[in-house]
């Protein structure tokens, strides 16, 4: 069978092309309690082909994926019912990148290891942590992936990227007469350092114990409540993606540049919107489009000072060199200082049901599996209880930690103290 | 016939495949899956009608008495030995982890040879009368109101070709389902989003369903933007069909899926012939319980569909599994092995879950609330079978006061609490019934697939904030 560029450049009466493709190959481990369940490889690729057909001074677009399983004429065939497809959308042009040609690695050391090597090295690193009594870890589930995505267009992009990344979920749990408890826990890492992975799984086991121990406070409180990486990010992200080319676009966008997010005495925010940060499995170094990437700097000193976003949306909005779509987030540090917070009450979040944004009603809030209540003088495990507050009082007062670390996709304070949140 | 032509064409490869794998394991079956999606999209400024995330590819699942192992590719054509070599190869442990393999009973392997069929309307429509549709939804829209910025409308139906071959079953499905979404951005003094999502088997009722329900979709807006947040608290609750389902979904469903059984992470393990629900509740989950989204034949490991009673009469009867953990635990699997696609491990996953409709008229247990809330449309929610503890997050409620619905308006409403007081709280149930088939459950935070929920109305007390 012919390349399918060749196909596609052999096609009349297409203006534009693009072809990406994403490999991915999966070594994967199952864990039931300590015993292997299930052994699992892959080894797939997805193909997407989009093409563009300029007509009556607009511009018509329209994907399809092409498999193994598709024959040259299958493929034409698929071609000329998108070519047609095309012909029924008439919106504003665009135009795609242009030239640039790249085949890198993202950061990483995984690429050194035997996949089922490595698997067996993180299982040994997990259940070493196993080891506080009444504690069990549950399940483990191992999740080893190189992908290498590539992306070509007819103006003459040509791009690749490979990524290695683990995934790993582990359910630390502790068990005594009364009850058993979990704590749900997912970690995603480019770089294998065994001793930070167990002692990562340590605190959680720690933290599960502390679960067993956790009590229903008597009634409601109004109390500053503190938030970890994981939340913050939430947080975050939400902001940002109301910045985005696309959601100024369709109109469904809060916020604009110049608007001042924090009316308040609080840490400002400093957020940019990353290609690459070291540890992330979201880096890149170009889109789905084949963009390359451009760091933006989104909300300076609390106010809205850029937006991100792909190249369509981006030209629509007259930038003369858009963003990209970026994935990691970058927070600036705060003054939070370690152990400030300790001065009054407040109240530590561990783990969350789910951080529950909504931006349209100005609100944050959600149920809390387990948190650290802090009185002055004593720390008491606390859980069953939920948190509310307008997310603009929140964003008006909150601190943002001196201290800052990556966890994911994020980069920023470790800790983000909201005030006067309601606890019921 | 429906079914794709590309998996009917590979039934032999799949045998052969089989066969030869099963040289070196004692059960070997072969799924072999062609998903295609389309979406139809039109708002104010664009359109778009393209294919949607759709999968074609095969899932190898082999158990050689102890451990189960899988390997996911896109291609089995050629030569049979060298396939089987390469996928051995592929899913090898080092000797130290081979040796903590679990250790089970040997898989069923029921002999059955069917292909199932049910019926769409796709092939009735074009991409232009479907975009045209899409356009025409749009417009209407934004023409109801000045406050509307912008509409979108959406239809995409996706069908379903999945082949399952093992030494003695040899079973084929086609089945389709569509989707319908009207959404408008709508400004009067505060921003807002409303929706309206329908699901429905035919192309035909799911663009009636989206269509009578733009006056509903503009009048929500317009409410939404005179929402005020809800004062923390416990309250009567009355659910709408939707968050009825919700709780189903949340509350019970992923605590008896039984893969959390095997790994000691579901409470409900213990509570099998236990009162866990007010006697009056009934709950249900199953690809054959009602026809919805997640309607299949048979499920990722060839096991066909089931109509599992959960709860019945309060007392928790059955939980839901999938091959692997039936194996495990010495029982039948139910039908719910699911992937997110054939590049995925199957677990135990819900279908269409639902509660059965009671006796009590909505009027009348909207009347016996003094003050409370009525709770709409799901929004999302959070599991944690272990503990028992619960998230469901409404769009929107409406408060009641003196048993009569009032023009006030809450949201979002995160209700939260304890599964137990929850389900024990419930004191009334609708004699109505309606399952939402257009959600996608994950399982943590992964393993996405379609299902539905729902049920009747139910009065509850429930802490919301």
């Amino acid at each position: 069978m012919k390349d399918l560029k060749t196909i596609l450049e052999n096609t009349e009466n297409l203006s534009d092309y693009r072809i990406t493709e994403k490999n991915t190959s999966s070594y994967e481990l199952f864990f039931v309690h300590r015993a292997l369940e299930t052994v699992r490889s892959t080894d797939t690729t997805s193909t997407r082909v989009t093409v563009y057909v300029d007509h009556d001074g607009r511009r018509g677009d329209s994907s399809f994926s092409v498999y193994r399983s598709m024959s040259e004429d299958d493929i034409k065939k698929k071609i000329a019912q998108a070519h047609d497809r095309a012909l029924l959308v008439g919106n504003q042009p665009y135009g795609l990148p242009e030239g640039g040609e790249l085949d890198e690695k993202l950061p990483t050391d995984l690429d050194g290891y035997d996949p089922a090597t490595l698997g067996s090295m993180i299982a040994d690193a997990v259940y070493a942590a196993d080891d506080i009594p009444g504690g069990s870890i549950n399940a483990l589930e191992i999740f080893i992936y190189r992908d290498t995505v590539s992306v070509r267009n007819s103006r003459g992009v040509d791009k690749k990227q490979t990524t290695h990344r683990v995934m790993i979920e582990a359910i630390p749990t502790f068990t005594d007469e009364v009850q058993s408890v979990e704590l749900y826990e997912d970690y995603r890492f480019t770089r294998f350092n065994a001793e930070k992975l167990t002692a990562e799984i340590a605190e959680k086991m720690r933290e599960v114990r502390d679960r067993a121990a956790a009590v229903k406070p008597e009634g409601g409180m109004t109390v500053d409540v503190m938030l970890r990486p994981h939340e913050i990010s939430e947080l975050v992200r939400d902001l940002a993606y109301d910045l985005s080319y696309s959601a100024a676009y369709m109109h469904s966008n809060l916020h604009k540049a110049g608007d001042d997010l924090q009316t308040g005495d609080g840490d400002k925010l400093n957020v940019t919107m990353k290609a690459v940060i070291e540890g992330s499995e979201r880096s890149a170094f170009f889109d789905e489009d084949g963009t390359t990437l451009t760091d933006t700097v989104i909300i300076k000193d609390g106010v809205v000072s850029g937006m991100f976003g792909s190249h369509r949306f981006g030209q629509y909005l007259g930038i003369e060199k858009p963003s990209g779509s970026l994935s990691c987030v970058s927070v600036g540090a705060g003054t939070l200082k370690e152990g400030e917070a300790g001065n009054g009450a407040y109240i530590d979040i561990v783990s969350m049901s789910g951080l529950q944004l909504d931006l349209y009603n100005d609100y944050i809030g959600g149920e809390i599996r387990l948190a650290y209540l802090h009185d002055g003088e004593k720390v008491t495990p606390v859980t069953g209880i939920s948190m509310s507050a307008k997310l603009s009082d929140v964003l008006g007062s909150m601190r943002l930690s001196e201290k800052r670390d990556v966890s994911g996709s994020y980069e920023g304070p470790v800790r983000l103290l909201m005030k006067g949140v309601s606890v019921l | 016939m429906p079914f794709s032509a590309y998996l009917d064409g590979v039934r032999k490869d799949c045998r052969e495949l089989v066969a030869e794998l099963g040289r070196g394991f004692d059960y070997v079956s072969v799924l072999a899956t062609d998903v295609r999606e389309t979406t139809y999209r039109a708002d104010r400024r664009m359109s778009a009608v393209q294919d949607g995330e759709g999968e074609c590819g095969f899932v190898i699942k082999m158990h050689d008495g102890r451990a189960f192992y899988e390997y996911s590719c896109d291609d089995i054509s050629g030569d049979k030995k060298e396939l089987a070599a390469k996928i051995t190869a592929a899913v090898a442990t080092d000797t130290a982890l081979g040796e903590r393999r679990i250790s089970t009973a040997p898989v069923k392997d029921e002999p059955m040879v069917r292909d199932f069929v049910r019926e769409n309307d796709f092939d009735d429509y074009n991409d232009e009368q479907l975009l045209g549709v899409c356009r025409d939804i749009s417009s209407e829209l934004i023409g109801k109101s000045d406050k509307v910025l912008n509409a979108i409308a959406m239809v995409r139906p996706y069908s379903v070709s999945k082949l399952f071959v093992t030494k003695n079953r040899e079973l084929s499905q086609y089945y389709g389902w569509a989707n319908g979404y009207a959404i408008v951005i709508y400004n009067d003094g505060k921003l807002v989003q409303a929706r309206r999502i329908e699901g429905a088997g035919t192309i035909s009722e799911v663009i009636s369903k989206v269509k009578e329900g733009l006056d509903k979709v503009i009048d929500l807006a317009a409410h939404l933007t005179k929402a005020q947040p809800i004062k923390p608290g416990v309250y009567d609750v009355i659910t709408d069909s939707s968050i009825t389902g919700l709780i189903a979904h949340e509350a019970f469903g992923h605590g008896v899926e039984m893969d959390q059984f095997v790994k000691d992470r579901a409470l409900a393990k213990h509570c099998v012939g236990q009162y866990v629900a007010s006697p009056i509740t009934n709950m249900h989950d199953g690809a054959a319980a009602t026809h919805s989204v997640a309607s299949y034949f048979f499920d990722d490991d060839g096991v066909l569909a089931h109509d599992t009673q959960i709860i019945k009469d309060g007392v928790l009867v059955a939980g839901l599994s999938d091959l692997a953990s039936a194996t495990q635990l010495g029982t039948e699997p139910t039908g719910n092995g699911r992937r997110d696609s054939y590049k995925r491990k199957a677990y135990s996953r819900m279908t269409n879950t639902f509660f059965t409709p009671g006796t009590d008229k909505l009027e009348d247990m909207i009347a016996s609330v003094k003050h409370g809330y009525m709770l709409f449309e799901t929004n999302n929610g959070m599991e944690d079978p272990k503990n028992w503890q619960i998230q469901c997050t409404a769009e929107y409620g409406i408060e009641i006061v003196d048993g009569k619905l009032t023009e006030n308006y809450v949201s979002p409403v995160v209700m939260s609490g304890s599964v137990p007081e929850l389900l024990k709280s419930i004191s009334m149930i609708s004699d109505g019934f309606e399952v939402h088939g257009s959600g996608f459950c994950g399982k943590g935070y992964k393993e996405w697939v379609r299902v539905s929920d729902g049920g009747p109305n139910l009065k509850v007390r429930v802490k919301l904030g």
